[in-house]
């Protein structure tokens, strides 16, 4: 289960896991400038990317009287939960969890049904199919209509406006990573489904039966791809859901910026702590990436492994 | 896992070299499989390949009523009301050379935090540092935004971080969100945060992929570690730099609107440097309602997209032929 390390290998001296017994004990080298100044930067950077996090969730558990002062806070003096308090006292986020929750789960289902079937179409290289295929996916990555043709579609043509579906289904399909599970797919081994034809099998039931199986790890990585993008939309969310009772979280989040006053109509109290409440939206609002991140980031790693390799 | 994964996918470069012979009778059932790619053929043709369609309303005076198959063509007249009314030329500019810093510094940072990410020993050591800067990628842009105030402007504007350690080194605090000056590079800035782990992680599988020979050779010629990343390394990620390039050059038109929207929003202060086709064309379709100027904008940044990245790949595959796209 490894991800992208390279292994780590042009090394001066052998790594052994024994320390090096007997007459010739190896003079400890001291690493290279090169070395000290990678892992400086590597760390300086790591910071840098942590820091942020940090920095919004001490000061959701800042008191709105400290934070009115400086706008952040590196540790939550004096504490207070007022803004979580006030938000999961209105009803307004539980909505919009909800919406983000619909969006997320109802999207990457869809998503992924349509990238594996059109992937091993395509992986299966039928004369006359797969390639038209291909191309057909291929265009939509270097040619597009553009937001008005998108606009008068969803809300013309579709009459889909103040509905979730307007935010999934222009995003239901990305043809990068249908590529992506396209050169998994060609890998699934050609015995397997000769076998499968052998027993009798069509071609449908060795897809369900035998393919998808096998290809489990990459559905998740494809499946995990779409749910971030899906629970991090809000464009589609921003031209096409004007019901507040609708909006996904990162509307309610970006209305919150646009508007302080917006801050208010989240909880039932009228003095609200505006600008914690801000900073706690968005702890409520990256909480669960954060969570599952440290369970699902190798398959982020896989998956743009296999995307970069095979471009 | 991966290791049979990457093993399988590139041994499997051309698909049909490993197809059995006597697949020419099984031709009528194996169609039955076509089937499968129909949801996604839907999706296509309704949400990619209909919006392409609808670029005809670029050449029209659209009003609602009439619809896009009703309305009275206008020629290039939205092509021309753009180009001539002065702001074109500034938000052209803004898309531009705001593209190619981002593309320029999240490229350099993704090769540079590579290469100090494999001088990192011990597996567990170097997993956990990438997946620390790979971190910021998943974060919305409305959330960085929120980030992005913490550090420059707190509740007040003129507050944040950035502000407060100004002071402690003597320097004047300066209200950021009225300063339209420095914008590109703290956009710049931002992007490298995001999109730099993201980067890095390609860019380490391409070093993974680099023969180890090439290394133990460059040993023997008593290279030090930076040599070797900057004489070996360096020059073996080119082909991967060059297909990131080309799908950036491809994009080059296309401003950052997610992340440009976020931060900047309605601030017309931060206009004059901040402005791209993409937040432009937003703003006339949701305050005019100017649906046939803003098609004739997206039509333009299309071709313009098309043409660029055909060609950058075509100039690309002259150069290196078995690394190019598709």
């Amino acid at each position: 289960m490894t991800t992208v390390e390279a292994p780590a290998r042009p090394r001066p001296r052998p790594v052994s896991t024994t320390p090096p017994t007997g007459p010739r004990v190896r003079q400890r080298q001291r690493p290279e400038t090169f070395t000290v100044v990678s892992y400086a930067g590597v760390i300086a950077f790591a910071i840098v990317c942590i820091v942020p996090f940090w920095m919004v969730v001490a000061g959701s558990f800042t008191a709105e009287s400290s934070l009115s002062q400086t706008g952040y806070s590196l540790w939550p003096d004096p504490f207070s939960l007022d803004a979580y308090t006030t938000i999961f006292a209105g009803s307004r986020v539980w909505l919009s969890y909800g919406a983000t929750i619909f969006i997320t789960v109802v999207g990457t289902v869809i998503a992924v049904i349509a990238t594996s079937g059109i992937a091993w179409v395509i992986a299966r290289g039928l004369p006359l199919v797969s390639r038209p295929l291909a191309v057909f996916a291929y265009i939509p990555m270097l040619f597009t209509g553009g937001l008005v043709p998108m606009y008068i579609l969803i809300t013309q043509v579709l009459q889909l406006r103040d509905s979730w579906f307007a935010v999934i289904l222009p995003m239901a399909i990305a043809p990068f990573l249908v590529f992506v599970q396209v050169s998994f797919f060609r890998a699934t081994p050609q015995e397997i489904l000769d076998a499968a034809r052998i027993d009798g099998a069509g071609e449908l039931r060795i897809f369900f039966q035998v393919v998808l199986p096998l290809s489990k790890p990459v559905i998740a990585v494809i499946a995990l791809f779409y749910a971030v993008a899906f629970w991090n939309e809000w464009f589609h969310a921003l031209l096409f859901i004007s019901e507040p009772a609708k909006y996904p979280l990162q509307l309610v989040l970006q209305n919150l910026i646009t508007s302080v006053a917006n801050a208010a109509d989240l909880g039932t109290v009228s003095a609200a702590p505006v600008y914690q409440m801000r900073l706690a939206m968005t702890v409520i609002t990256i909480g669960p990436i954060l969570l599952a991140y440290p369970f699902a980031q190798r398959y982020f790693v896989k998956g743009l492994t296999l995307g970069a390799t095979k471009g | 896992m991966s290791a049979d994964l990457d093993a399988a996918t590139n041994s499997l470069a051309d698909p049909r070299t490993a197809r059995s012979g006597n697949r020419q009778k099984r031709r009528g059932r194996d169609y039955g499989l076509v089937l499968l790619a129909a949801p996604a053929v839907i999706l296509l043709v309704v949400f990619a390949y209909g919006p392409m369609a609808g670029l005809i309303v670029a050449f029209q005076d659209f009003n609602v009523a009439d619809g896009v198959f009703g309305s009275p063509w206008a020629g290039f007249e939205n092509f021309e009301f753009f180009f001539t009314s002065g702001g074109a030329g500034r938000i052209l500019w803004n898309t531009l050379f705001l593209n190619i810093l981002f593309l320029a510094a999240t490229l350099g940072s993704g090769v540079l935090l590579a290469i100090m990410l494999n001088e990192i020993r011990g597996r567990v050591t170097k997993r956990f540092f990438q997946s620390v800067i790979f971190v910021p990628y998943f974060v919305s842009p409305i959330v960085v935004s929120i980030f992005l105030q913490a550090f420059l402007a707190g509740p007040s504007g003129r507050g944040g971080l950035v502000n407060d350690l100004t002071d402690v080194f003597g320097l004047p605090s300066i209200s950021w969100y009225t300063e339209p000056g420095p914008w590109p590079w703290i956009l710049t800035v931002v992007k490298v945060w995001q999109m730099g782990g993201y980067m890095s992680v390609i860019f380490l599988a391409a070093i993974t992929a680099i023969p180890e020979e090439v290394y133990e050779a460059g040993v023997i010629d008593g290279a030090s570690r930076a040599q070797m990343a900057l004489r070996i390394t360096v020059p073996l990620l080119k082909p991967t730099a060059a297909i990131l390039l080309v799908l950036g050059v491809g994009r080059i038109f296309y401003g950052d609107f997610g992340t440009i929207y976020a931060i900047v929003g309605d601030n017309g202060t931060l206009f004059s440097t901040t402005d791209v086709i993409d937040t432009y064309v937003f703003r006339a379709l949701r305050t005019i309602g100017d649906f046939g100027t803003t098609a004739a904008i997206g039509l333009f940044q299309s071709v313009i997209g098309f043409v660029l990245v055909v060609a950058a790949t075509l100039v690309q595959r002259r150069y290196a032929k078995e690394t190019s796209l598709l």
